[in-house]
């Protein structure tokens, strides 16, 4: 016999109002909040002219040890001021080396330079920096990063006290760097952003940053020079500077699977063999260095989460649309294994519910 | 620094004064006020040339722009943004009693009294518009006593088991007649609470609509309690943990726009190499996607095929399962950067944002692949997302499961039943990429289990979130880069502002005032666009590429710099002008003496 309902009204209209505020006010402290989503690079080398070669060497060789670690091409900026691979000075044509048992060639396979050459100003720096590109400009040479971005920027070339060399003609002066920093806060282009300089007087290159979440190091102090590590005699140049040297030594016995911390390698420096004062600045970075893993500037972990299960939207309105006939599976015979899904009837325990049954799916496993 | 000064010829001495006492107009008169013309012009040059000049007059209208902002600024952020919707809610009670048509009766005046708000009705407050509804409604169906559908359907229900979920759904929905809601501000969301006394457990379901329904043994208190639960996880939240808008989960580009880009992997076309119909996916499965997320982002799609791609993860082999497992730990490392070269778009802008939905087809070296999840289950949809870059789907197909040989020379197409169930796990996939389940159920230990009906990709009250939370995510986006804009521009008195700027700050304005309102009228879709297009437009004023504090010195540094050029040679300029005017002054007096002489 058909049951009737009783019928009461349960709410008179709750009519609901709901706040949306509240992440305006976290502007300051949004380093804490935000999530780290990728990590970004950007290498420059500033310095043109054969026996600048170290400079050019020192980058090639930070490249790959960043590629090395997982950060991909497309989320690295490379601004290499010359050529030297293609020098007519150079007797290992298209090879560039940064030790002279010639073991390593930098130039190898998938060496991507986004600015080359005279590129290489100051003004397009800072328009990576800030974002302000000419309309035209590809993907591939803007710095598309965002709020949970970590970046890194490292600098070589020939510097001095708050200035940094471009070119042999332009410099850029800390306080340009340290504005763009700010703007680059401001508009939360970079949740933490580490800063590597490797010149003469590295350290009052970054003297004026006053933006939270930067951390930076030099090779030198005010003062100080910084030297290269040795000459190769074969090239006739030096190849490779003592800071980065050292630094790479460090990352060589690393793969992307480690987690060395980055007070490890801040303190792995030894100013004997640097021969200057590796310098770095902790003041604007809220973390403990011991906590924070190399990895999170130099390498990239991507942040994944796998999905659950397909979401089965369009079973019939498929077929409608289409006009197919259901192809019957490609798998023939005897030794077919299925998996039905077995998980999702298990979470409906309604036993009045009936579900449809689905269809298996193309994930097969040994019934066992 | 520099006047142009006006030095006025004067005669020679011998001829000046002439008898007849009017100024001279002699050829050396003529040649002094050429003199004078000349030093007047190149005093003028030079003071064209001057760049320490004043360019206060060039900045015009576009300062003025940056006053509206502190007002916007200060509007979204103090008062906070109100949505205003209705809920209400339902209860029918299984058992004797008057028939269903009162169910008719009472939802009426139910609806009615969301109007009134909380007034007290009785029965003689039906509308014409529900007997309307309820002849419509008894001509359906076969039984006497003016019984409703939803009395038939239950009745299956009770005798068959059987029970039609989307059936019950469209039914509240033809009662639930949403289009005369608006006009009471807001949507409206409505619970259905059926006590029941044979069932133990409630269980919640969500339709595709703007109402749910939870069936079970639940007291009066106990329903409230539900249904406010179910109403803030699902209808609020969307189904996410915590209210909360993080950036994490809305891709949406700067300029509103969003690239999907799907990929087909071929991880070894030397095993065997897979190309796809993507025209005709395009054309079925795609399009749905893009119409119902239209308020939210302009989306366009673009699709590669692409050849020796490995994965830098690894895998091993499982005896058990008789296949090749990845966990969960080898996620991070399994998209391979060095030879995946996806993000190779040419339509995507600067400041769009590309997605890009990977198909991997593994080599038969590691065929087939599957994802073992923390538990030691397998994954059921053999992938994952990255948020904010895309997702991964790996597909192994039949041949390689059952060990068949293939033709390696030839290029297989995947069936469009496997495109149709990679598409199925890309869409539970793009909606986690927008911060919703992936799957249509999800546990709230409050409620017990929420059930989503699936039949749409996204049901409309999942839209309603997503309009939301874009909207206040563009439109607190907006405040900040427009303040940030005004800082800056404060801060270099000096910097041209160009017109172009100023106009994009103004669009910007208007669009996130017709936002604000689209807010308080409760209209969803117009305020996500609106609050899209101020987004874009304040992102376009702020990444001006004129705008470079680099071009713009301090005044100190500008005088360093040239007064090397200018200080010699203005100390020139100036004693020249004092020694004409020393020459004005004596040619004028003597002039004067001559007058007095004369007189």
């Amino acid at each position: 016999m058909a049951t009737s309902f009783k019928f009461k009204p349960l709410t008179i209209s709750i009519l609901l109002l709901f706040l949306y505020n509240a992440i305006a006010s976290s502007a300051s402290g949004s380093s804490s909040t935000t999530m780290h989503t990728n990590n970004w690079a950007i290498l420059v080398c500033t310095s043109r002219f054969w026996f600048n070669y170290r400079h050019m060497a020192n980058t090639l060789s930070l490249y790959r040890t960043v590629k090395r670690l997982g950060i991909p091409d497309e989320r690295i900026i490379l601004m290499l001021a010359d050529d030297m691979a293609c020098n007519a000075r150079n007797k290992y044509p298209a090879q560039v080396f940064n030790n002279e048992n010639h073991l390593l060639n930098l130039y190898g396979d998938n060496v991507e330079v986004d600015y080359r050459g005279y590129e290489v100003t100051v003004e397009n720096f800072l328009r990576i920096l800030t974002g302000r590109h000419e309309r035209a400009v590809p993907r591939s040479k803007r710095l598309l990063s965002d709020e949970g971005s970590h970046i890194l920027l490292y600098m070589t070339g020939h510097g001095g006290d708050e200035f940094l060399k471009f070119q042999d003609s332009e410099e850029l002066q800390s306080h340009d760097l340290a504005d763009a920093v700010k703007q680059m806060k401001e508009k939360r282009r970079f949740k933490e952003l580490l800063i590597m300089v490797d010149t003469c007087q590295a350290a009052t290159l970054f003297s004026q940053l006053q933006s939270p979440g930067v951390l930076a190091i030099g090779s030198s102090k005010k003062g100080e020079n910084s030297y290269s590590h040795h000459l190769d005699s074969d090239v006739g140049v030096s190849v490779v500077d003592r800071f980065t040297f050292y630094t790479l030594a460090f990352f060589e016995s690393l793969n992307m699977y480690d987690n060395a911390s980055l007070s490890s390698l801040f303190t792995s420096y030894n100013p004997n063999t640097l021969m200057s004062t590796a310098y770095y600045r902790t003041d604007l970075y809220q973390r403990r260095l011991e906590e924070v893993p190399v990895t999170n500037f130099f390498g990239s972990v991507m942040e994944t989460i796998h999905t659950d299960s397909p979401y089965r939207a369009f079973s019939n309105r498929y077929y409608r649309k289409s006009k197919t006939e259901m192809p019957s599976d490609q798998s023939g015979g005897g030794n077919r294994r299925a998996l039905k899904d077995l998980d999702i009837l298990e979470e409906l325990a309604d036993p009045k519910l009936n579900v449809r049954p689905l269809q298996s799916t193309y994930l097969l496993v040994h019934e066992g | 620094m520099h006047k142009s000064s006006q030095v006025q010829g004067a005669s020679s001495p011998e001829n000046r004064y002439p008898e007849h006492g009017t100024f001279p107009t002699s050829k050396s008169s003529i040649f002094r006020l050429k003199r004078a013309a000349i030093s007047q012009r190149l005093i003028k040059h030079f003071d064209k040339g001057n760049p320490v000049k004043d360019y206060s007059t060039e900045l015009g209208d576009s300062r003025h722009d940056l006053h509206d902002i502190h007002y916007l600024a200060n509007a979204i952020q103090l008062c906070p943004l109100f949505f205003p919707w209705t809920l209400g809610g339902i209860l029918v009670e299984v058992g004797p009693g008057p028939n269903l048509c009162a169910l008719e009766e009472r939802k009426g005046k139910e609806r009615k009294g969301k109007g009134a708000r909380g007034s007290s009705f009785d029965a003689n407050e039906l509308s014409v518009k529900i007997e309307h509804q309820m002849r419509k409604i008894a001509a359906k169906d076969s039984t006497s006593c003016g019984a409703c559908s939803y009395n038939s359907s239950l009745n299956k229900y009770e005798d068959s088991g059987e029970y039609n979920d989307e059936l019950f759904d469209e039914y509240l929905h033809s009662l639930v007649d949403e289009s005369d809601s608006r006009g009471n501000g807001g949507n409206v969301y409505t619970m259905i609470v059926v006590r029941r006394e044979g069932q133990k457990d409630a269980s919640a379901v969500v339709g595709k609509y703007r109402h749910g329904w939870i069936v079970g043994r639940v007291s009066e208190e106990e329903a409230v309690k539900k249904v406010a639960s179910v109403f803030v996880k699902a209808f609020v939240n969307g189904g996410k943990e915590e209210g909360s808008i993080s950036g994490e989960f809305m891709p949406v580009g700067a300029d509103g726009k969003i690239v999907l880009s799907f990929n087909l992997l071929n991880a070894d076309p030397h095993d065997w190499i897979y190309d796809w119909e993507f025209q005709e996916i395009d054309d079925n499965l795609l399009a749905p996607i893009l119409k119902y997320l239209k308020p939210i982002a302009d989306i366009s799609v673009e699709s590669q095929v692409l050849y020796h791609t490995p994965k830098s993860s690894f895998s091993y082999w499982d005896e058990k399962l008789w296949s090749y497992i990845f966990t969960t730990k080898d996620l991070p490392f399994f998209v391979n950067s060095n030879e995946w070269h996806l993000d190779t778009s040419v339509a995507a802008g600067g400041r769009s944002k590309i997605l890009h939905l990977v198909v991997y087809v593994p080599s038969a070296t590691e065929c087939p692949l599957l994802l073992q999840l923390p538990n030691g289950k397998i994954s059921k949809s053999n992938g994952f997302i990255s948020p904010m870059w895309g997702s991964v789907v790996v597909w192994n197909h039949a041949a390689c499961l059952n060990g068949s040989k293939m033709d390696t020379r030839v290029r297989h197409t995947i069936s469009s039943e496997d495109m149709r169930k990679i598409f199925e796990v890309f869409i539970g996939q793009l909606r986690q990429l927008f911060g919703l389940k992936s799957k249509g159920i999800f546990r709230d230990t409050s409620s017990g289990t929420i059930r989503l009906l699936t039949s749409e990709m996204f049901g409309i009250q999942e839209l309603d979130v997503l309009s939301r939370q874009h909207t206040c995510f563009n439109l607190l986006q907006c405040t900040t880069t427009l303040g940030s804009l005004s800082r800056l521009v404060q801060s270099l008195p000096r910097m041209i502002i160009k017109e172009e700027i100023g106009e994009q700050v103004r669009y910007s304005l208007e669009a996130a005032k017709s936002a604000l309102s689209n807010v308080s009228a409760g209209i969803y879709d117009a305020s996500a666009v609106s609050s899209r297009r101020a987004r874009s437009f304040s992102e376009d004023a702020f990444y001006h590429p004129s705008m470079m504090s680099v071009s713009y010195y301090s005044f100190e540094h500008c005088f360093a710099v040239y007064s090397p050029f200018f200080l010699p040679v203005a100390l020139h300029v100036l004693l020249a002008a004092l020694r004409e005017w020393k020459r004005y002054k004596q040619e004028s007096r003597k002039f004067k003496a001559w007058k007095a002489k004369k007189d």
